[in-house]
C-alpha cells in the first residue's frame, strides 16, 4: 500500500504527549525512508478532558500526492493498525454525546492490526474488543499503561517501545531502523533505541478470526435531520428522577440516555456495602453523580455514568469500603448492590477478590497512575520499576 | 356625540423626530424590557424612553448597562424568559455589542433595537454611515431601513409583530439615519393603543420559554455533527420571514391606513421611467426633489427605495428594476475590495438580478458618508451619469465616489 | 420579582436533599471539582431555579448538544456575560410579574462564570449587576485558576509562577506568570456597598458551600460567591484528590473561606481557626509538590509563594481578605 495510516486511541490529557509522540516520530522516521507525512490529533477531540477517549493520527505515503488523495478525508476512514495505549479502551469508546460505543477495532483494516499495551493475557482482550466480520492481528507489547499529566510528562519508554513494536507489526509504514535512528536523534538517552528494539523482538501477534471477540451490539443512534430537530436551540431537560429502581425510598437521578461516559473509566469502585456507614460522601462528593441512593441509605455506583475518578475512595472514611480496582477485570456494568442483594455470600467473596487485584495491582507499580502526584515522583517511579516493561 | 369622539379618536397628531417616535411606540407596545447605553446618535431615544418612564407613561424594567455588549446580553436574556424588549446602538456601540448580536440570532430571540446608523471610528464621527448597522446583515437580524419620523414608529411596530411571530423568532434592528431621523422633528400621527393592540398581539414564548415550569436547556454545546443543521432552520426562519412581513404589512394598512402598496419597496415616479436611483433611508427626501426637478425638465427618472435589506427584496427588485434602461444604486456605505470596490447595496442588488430574465446595465455610487449631506446636485449628477449609460449602453465607470474632494 | 427563596440551611450531611438537578452525562474531566460545585449549587437551589451558565469549562464540557445534564431550566450565556444574563433574566421575569403576565413566585436566578469570564472579561458585567438592587440573582465564580476550557490559558485569577499554555516554563524564564491572583470577593464587597451577600466557597466543604448558595439566594438584590475549585487537568494532579486539594488549600491558608453578610465578615472552618491562632497554617510547600503546574519551582519560588502567603495573613488589615495598610505601613486597625 502506498499510503498508510495509524491511531493512536488514548486518554484525554493522561496520554496526550505519549500519543503526540508517538505520532510525530512515525512521521520523521518516514521521511528517513524518503516518504511524506502528517500527525494530528483529533480536532473534535479538544478541548481534551482527562480520561475521555481521543484520538491522534499518522498518516505516511510514498509521495505528497498521494498523501493529498488520503488527506481529503480529514479523518482516515480506515487504519493499518489501531495502537491501543490503554487496555481498557479496547471496551469501546464514547467520545461524544450521540456517538454511540464504537468498538476499539471499528477503522481497523482487513488483516490490520490492533496493537495494545497491557499485561492482560491475550483471550482476556479479545474478549472484550467487540466482533469483527473480517480477520485482523492483535499484538500486546507487555507493560502497565502510561498515565502522566498535562505538564510533566512521564518518559518511561513506553513510546519508543510502541514505535519498536509498529515496525514489527507494520514494516511497510517504517522499518526498525528508521524509528531507531529518529528516536537517537530526538533523546540522548540510548536505552530508549535499546527499548524499541527489544520490543520489536518481544511484540506477540496472534491473528483474531471473524466472530472472535465480544458478540454485544455497541450502542449506537441515529441523528435527527434539521426539520426533526426542535428549533431555537432547545432541547427538554431531564426529569428529576425518584425512587430507588422506580419503587419507593432511596432516590435515582435520571441521567442522560445519549452520553453515558462510562468508557472514560480505568478503574471503577467496588463497594462494601456492609462496612458502609452511610456517610454519604461517596454519593455527595461524586462530580458524575453517580450514586444511586439505595432505600436503607447505601449508595450503589451507577456503572454506566460512573468515569472512574476516585473521588468517592479518597473521601470515604472506612478501609476498603470503595476500593478503585482496574477495569480490566469487568465484564459489564451490572449493580454492585443487586448482586449483593441477591447472593450477599458471594458478593462478598468476590469483593474481597476485587480488593486482592487492586492492592496486588500496586505492589507491582502498575495500580493507579492518573497523572502527577508529587514532585520528582515519575523519576523515583522509573528508577524504582525501570523503564516499562524493562523485564 | 362629539365628545365621546373625541375621547375615544384613534390617532393623535404630535411633532416629534424619528427616535421620539419610537420611544412613544416602546409605551404603545407595552415593553417590558429595555436596555440604554449612551452614544450618539441612537441614544436620543433613550432619553425619550426614560422619561416617559418619569413620567408614568411607559412601564417597564429600564436598564442603563455598563456597555452595549452587556445592553444586547440583557434583553437576550430577558426576551429568553417572555419579555418583550428594546434597545439600541450607534456605529463603533453596535460593534461593540456585536458578540451579543450575533448570538441573539441563533437562540432565536425577538430583539427589536433601532440602529441610529453612524459612521465607524477611527476618527471619531457622528455622522451618517450604513456599515455599522450593515455588519450584522449576515447573522439571521432583520434589516430595516425607515425614511421618516412616521415610518419609524410603525416600522418598531412591524418589528416586534414580524420578529416575535413563532415561525419567525428572529431578532430585527431598525435603522434610522443618525440626525436626518433621530434628530429632527416631523409631524407624525400617534395612533391609539386599541390600535396597537388590535395590530400586536402578546409575545408568546411558547415552548422555548425559560421558565421553572418548562425546564429545557438552551444551547448547549455543539460539535460539528449538529450546528449545519442548526444554521438551516434559522435560514429557514429567515425565509418564512418574507410572509410573515407580508401579512404584517397588510394589517398595518387596514389598522393604521399607511405603509404603501409594498411592504419592501417603495416606488417613486417609476411608471414610465428609462433611469431610476435604488437606495435606503433619509436620502429618499433629496431623491424625490431630484426626480420632481428632472421630471419638470422631461425626463423620465424615478427612485426605488428599500425598505427591508434583511430579509432582501429579490423578487421585487428583479421585477421592478428589469423595467429600466439604467439603473443607479446609492450607498451610504463601503465595502473596500468588493467587487468593482462597490458598497454594500451595490453588491448585493447586482447579485439578485443576475439571474433575472433582463439584466439591466447597473452602476454603483458611495455617497453621504460620515453624515455628509446627499444633496440635490449630488443626485443630479447620479442621474446624469446613470442617463448616459442607459442612453450609450456602456459603463466607463461601474462605481462613482459622489461628492468627495480630490 | 421581589420575593426571595427561603430555603431552610442544611444542617449536615444526611441533611442534604437527595434530588440531583444537574445529572449524569456531561462531559467534564475525570475528578471535576468545578461540576460538583454545579452539582451542589442546584441541589441547594431546588427546582424552581433558572441557571446561566457563561462560556467555559462548565459550559462546553457539560452540555453537549443534543443532550443536557441540567435539569432545571439552563441557558448559555457569553463569556462576559454572567452579570447581564443574571441582569437580564431577573428583570424580564421582574417585568413580567409585575404586569401579571405570569404568576409572582420566587425564582432562583443563578448565573456563574468561571475565572476567565469572572475576573477577566465580565468584570465589568458583574460590576453593574451588583449595583442593581432591584434584581435578584445570585453570580458564582467558579474559579479553577486558568482559562480550562480553551487548554488551560493563564487568567488574572491563575496563581504566580503556575503553568499554562500561555505561561509555560522555558529556557530563559522559569516564572513566566508574574501577575498575583485577583482578590475577587474583597474587591467587589468593598466596590459594592450595597450587596448583602458576598462569599468564598469551596465544594471540599459541601455543606457549607450549599448554604452559602442558600444564603446568597435568600437575601434581595444580587449575590456573589467566588468558588474555589481544584482542577485536575489544568494544575496536574490524581483526579481522585480534587477534595483534598481544596482543603489542602485553604490548611494552607492559600484559599480563604468566609463570608460578608450584609457587611459583616466572618471567617469559616479551618481560615477562621487560622485567624484565631487556634491552627497552625500547613505550608504552601505541601499544597505545590502534589501539582505539576508548579513542578518547575525551585526553593526560592516556594518561598516567595510562602512570603505572599504569609503577608496576607500577619500584615493585611483583614488577615486573608482586605490588604490595606495605614501610613506608617502597619496593617490597618
Amino acid at each position: 500500500m502506498a499510503v498508510t495510516a495509524v491511531e493512536v486511541v488514548y486518554r484525554g490529557i493522561f496520554q496526550k504527549s505519549l500519543s503526540r509522540n508517538i505520532c510525530r516520530t512515525i512521521v520523521l522516521a518516514a521521511r528517513k525512508e524518503g516518504k511524506i507525512g502528517t500527525a494530528f490529533g483529533r480536532y473534535g477531540d479538544s478541548p481534551e478532558r482527562n480520561g475521555i477517549p481521543a484520538k491522534y493520527f499518522a498518516i505516511v505515503a510514498d509521495d505528497p500526492t498521494e498523501l493529498e488523495e488520503t488527506l481529503a478525508a480529514y479523518e482516515p476512514k480506515e487504519v493499518a493498525v489501531t495502537i491501543v495505549v490503554d487496555d481498557t479502551l479496547c471496551k469501546g469508546v464514547e467520545s461524544w454525546a450521540w456517538y454511540g460505543l464504537q468498538p476499539i477495532n471499528e477503522l481497523t483494516v482487513e488483516g490490520g492490526t490492533v496493537l495494545v499495551t497491557s499485561i492482560q493475557p491475550e483471550e482476556d482482550l479479545v474478549k472484550d474488543m467487540h466482533v469483527k466480520d473480517v480477520p485482523y492481528n492483535l499484538s500486546i507489547i507487555k507493560g502497565a499503561k502510561s498515565f502522566s499529566g498535562l505538564w510533566v510528562y512521564k518518559d518511561d519508554h513506553t513510546d519508543v517501545r510502541i514505535l519498536g513494536a509498529l515496525a514489527k507489526v507494520c514494516p511497510n509504514l517504517v522499518g526498525l531502523e528508521a524509528y531507531v535512528d529518529t528516536i537517537a536523534e530526538q533523546s540522548d538517552d540510548e536505552l530508549k533505541a535499546h527499548s524499541a528494539r527489544r520490543a520489536y523482538d518481544r511484540v506477540s501477534v496472534s491473528p483474531v478470526e471473524p466472530g472472535q471477540g465480544n458478540p454485544e451490539e455497541p450502542f449506537s443512534f441515529d441523528k435527527p435531520g434539521w426539520t426533526k430537530m426542535g428549533e431555537a436551540i432547545v432541547i427538554p431537560g431531564i426529569e428529576v428522577g425518584g425512587g430507588f429502581r422506580g419503587g419507593e425510598g432511596g432516590y435515582q437521578p435520571v441521567r442522560n440516555d445519549v452520553f453515558k461516559k462510562f468508557s472514560t473509566r480505568t478503574m471503577r469502585p467496588v463497594i462494601n456495602f456492609e462496612t458502609c456507614t452511610k456517610c454519604t460522601l461517596c454519593w455527595l462528593q461524586c462530580p458524575d453523580s453517580c450514586f444511586d441512593v439505595t432505600p436503607e441509605g447505601l449508595y450503589d455506583s451507577d456503572m454506566e455514568s460512573c468515569c472512574g475518578c476516585g473521588v468517592c475512595e479518597d473521601v470515604c472514611p472506612v478501609p476498603d469500603c470503595v476500593t478503585m480496582v482496574n477495569e480490566e477485570v469487568f465484564d459489564d456494568n451490572s449493580s454492585q448492590h443487586d448482586h449483593w442483594k441477591r447472593d450477599r455470600d458471594g458478593y462478598m467473596k468476590w469483593l474481597d477478590e476485587m480488593i486482592v487485584v487492586a492492592k496486588s495491582e500496586k505492589e507491582v507499580g502498575a495500580g493507579r497512575s492518573h497523572g502527577f502526584r508529587e514532585w520528582g515522583e515519575y523519576q523515583k517511579q522509573i528508577e524504582m520499576t525501570g523503564v516499562a516493561g524493562d523485564d | 356625540m362629539t365628545t365621546e369622539v373625541k375621547d375615544t379618536a384613534l390617532e393623535r397628531e404630535e411633532l416629534i423626530s424619528g427616535a421620539e417616535a419610537i420611544a412613544i411606540a416602546c409605551a404603545l407596545a407595552d415593553v417590558d424590557v429595555i436596555t440604554a447605553y449612551p452614544i450618539r446618535p441612537y441614544d436620543t431615544v433613550m432619553q425619550f424612553v426614560s422619561k416617559l418612564i418619569a413620567d408614568g407613561e411607559l412601564k417597564c424594567e429600564y436598564i442603563v448597562a455598563e456597555s452595549e455588549h452587556s445592553q444586547f446580553e440583557i434583553v437576550k436574556h430577558a426576551s429568553a424568559v417572555g419579555a418583550r424588549v428594546f434597545s439600541g446602538s450607534s456605529g463603533v456601540g453596535w460593534f461593540y455589542a456585536f458578540e451579543a448580536l450575533a448570538v441573539t440570532c441563533g437562540l432565536r430571540l425577538p430583539v427589536v433595537a433601532m440602529v441610529g446608523n453612524r459612521a465607524l471610528d477611527d476618527p471619531g464621527a457622528f455622522g451618517c454611515e450604513h456599515n455599522d448597522a450593515l455588519a450584522v446583515r449576515d447573522l439571521g437580524w432583520m434589516l430595516r431601513w425607515v425614511d421618516t419620523a412616521q415610518e419609524a414608529m410603525d416600522a418598531a411596530f412591524m418589528a416586534w409583530r414580524v420578529a416575535e411571530d413563532k415561525r419567525v423568532f428572529l431578532p430585527c434592528a431598525i435603522s434610522t439615519d443618525g440626525a436626518f431621523l433621530t434628530h429632527s422633528q416631523q409631524i407624525v400621527m400617534i395612533p391609539d393603543k386599541r390600535l396597537v393592540d388590535e395590530f400586536l398581539p402578546p409575545y408568546d414564548r411558547g415552548e422555548f420559554v425559560l421558565h421553572p415550569d418548562n425546564p429545557i436547556t438552551i444551547a448547549p454545546q455543539v460539535n460539528e455533527d449538529w450546528l449545519m443543521e442548526i444554521r438551516r432552520q434559522t435560514d429557514a426562519a429567515m425565509r418564512r420571514a418574507r410572509d410573515v412581513i407580508t401579512e404584517a404589512h397588510n394589517d398595518l394598512k387596514r389598522i393604521f391606513n399607511r405603509g404603501g402598496d409594498d411592504p419592501f419597496i417603495e416606488e417613486y415616479m417609476t411608471d414610465d421611467a428609462d433611469v431610476v436611483l435604488v437606495g435606503m433611508g433619509t436620502l429618499a427626501l433629496p431623491l424625490k426633489v431630484t426626480v420632481r426637478r428632472l421630471r419638470e425638465q422631461g425626463r423620465k427618472v424615478g427612485f426605488v427605495r428599500i425598505k427591508w435589506f434583511r430579509p432582501f427584496p429579490q423578487p421585487e427588485l428583479r421585477a421592478v428594476l428589469s423595467r429600466f434602461k439604467a439603473v443607479g444604486i446609492i450607498d451610504r456605505d463601503y465595502s473596500l475590495g468588493s467587487p468593482d470596490n462597490g458598497g454594500v447595496l451595490y453588491n448585493e442588488v447586482r447579485s439578485a438580478l443576475y439571474d433575472g430574465d433582463k439584466r439591466v446595465p447597473i452602476v454603483g455610487y458611495i455617497a453621504g458618508l460620515g453624515g455628509r449631506e446627499v444633496t440635490v446636485p449630488m443626485t443630479t449628477e447620479m442621474f446624469d451619469y446613470t442617463q448616459k449609460v442607459a442612453d450609450t449602453g456602456i459603463i466607463e465607470e461601474p462605481l462613482r465616489w459622489i461628492g468627495v474632494r480630490d | 420579582m421581589t420575593l426571595t427563596s427561603t430555603l431552610p440551611m442544611i444542617r449536615g450531611v444526611h441533611n442534604s436533599p437527595l434530588e440531583e438537578y444537574f445529572t449524569s452525562g456531561h462531559r467534564t474531566c475525570q475528578g471535576c471539582e468545578s461540576a460538583l460545585v454545579m452539582k451542589l449549587m442546584v441541589k441547594a437551589s431546588g427546582p424552581r431555579t433558572i441557571v446561566l451558565g457563561s462560556t467555559g469549562c462548565m459550559y462546553v464540557a457539560n452540555t453537549t448538544y443534543y443532550s443536557t445534564p441540567w435539569v432545571v431550566p439552563w441557558m448559555h450565556t457569553q463569556l462576559g456575560s454572567a452579570g447581564s444574563a443574571a441582569v437580564g433574566t431577573a428583570a424580564g421575569l421582574k417585568a413580567l410579574m409585575n404586569k401579571n403576565k405570569i404568576k409572582d413566585e420566587p425564582i432562583n436566578i443563578i448565573s456563574f462564570c468561571g475565572d476567565g469570564g469572572g475576573a477577566d472579561m465580565g468584570l465589568s458585567a458583574i460590576s453593574a449587576a451588583l449595583t442593581h438592587m432591584a434584581y435578584n440573582h445570585l453570580i458564582l465564580m467558579y474559579d479553577n485558576e486558568s482559562y480550562a476550557n480553551t487548554d488551560i490559558q493563564v487568567s488574572g485569577s491563575s496563581p504566580w509562577g503556575a503553568n499554562s499554555t500561555f505561561s509555560p516554563p522555558g529556557k530563559l524564564h522559569r516564572i513566566m506568570n508574574q501577575r498575583w491572583k485577583k482578590n475577587m470577593a474583597p474587591m467587589l464587597a468593598v466596590g459594592h456597598p450595597g450587596v448583602k451577600y458576598i462569599a468564598t466557597a469551596c465544594a471540599s466543604y459541601a455543606v457549607d458551600f450549599m448554604n452559602k448558595i442558600r444564603k446568597g439566594l435568600k437575601y434581595s438584590g444580587p449575590a456573589f460567591i467566588h468558588s474555589y475549585d481544584p482542577c485536575p487537568k489544568g494544575w496536574d494532579y490524581d483526579p481522585m484528590y480534587s477534595h483534598e486539594l481544596g482543603m489542602l488549600a485553604v490548611e494552607a491558608g492559600i484559599w480563604v473561606q468566609y463570608e460578608i453578610e450584609e457587611g459583616k465578615l466572618v471567617l469559616n472552618g479551618p481560615s477562621r481557626m487560622i485567624a484565631q491562632g487556634r491552627r497552625q497554617r500547613k505550608p504552601v510547600v505541601e499544597f505545590l509538590k502534589r501539582q505539576g503546574r508548579f513542578a518547575h519551582f525551585v526553593d526560592e519560588d516556594v518561598d516567595y509563594y510562602q512570603s505572599r502567603i504569609d503577608e496576607m495573613w500577619e500584615k493585611w488589615w483583614l488577615p486573608g481578605v482586605i490588604p490595606l495598610f495605614n501610613e506608617a505601613g502597619e496593617p490597618k486597625g
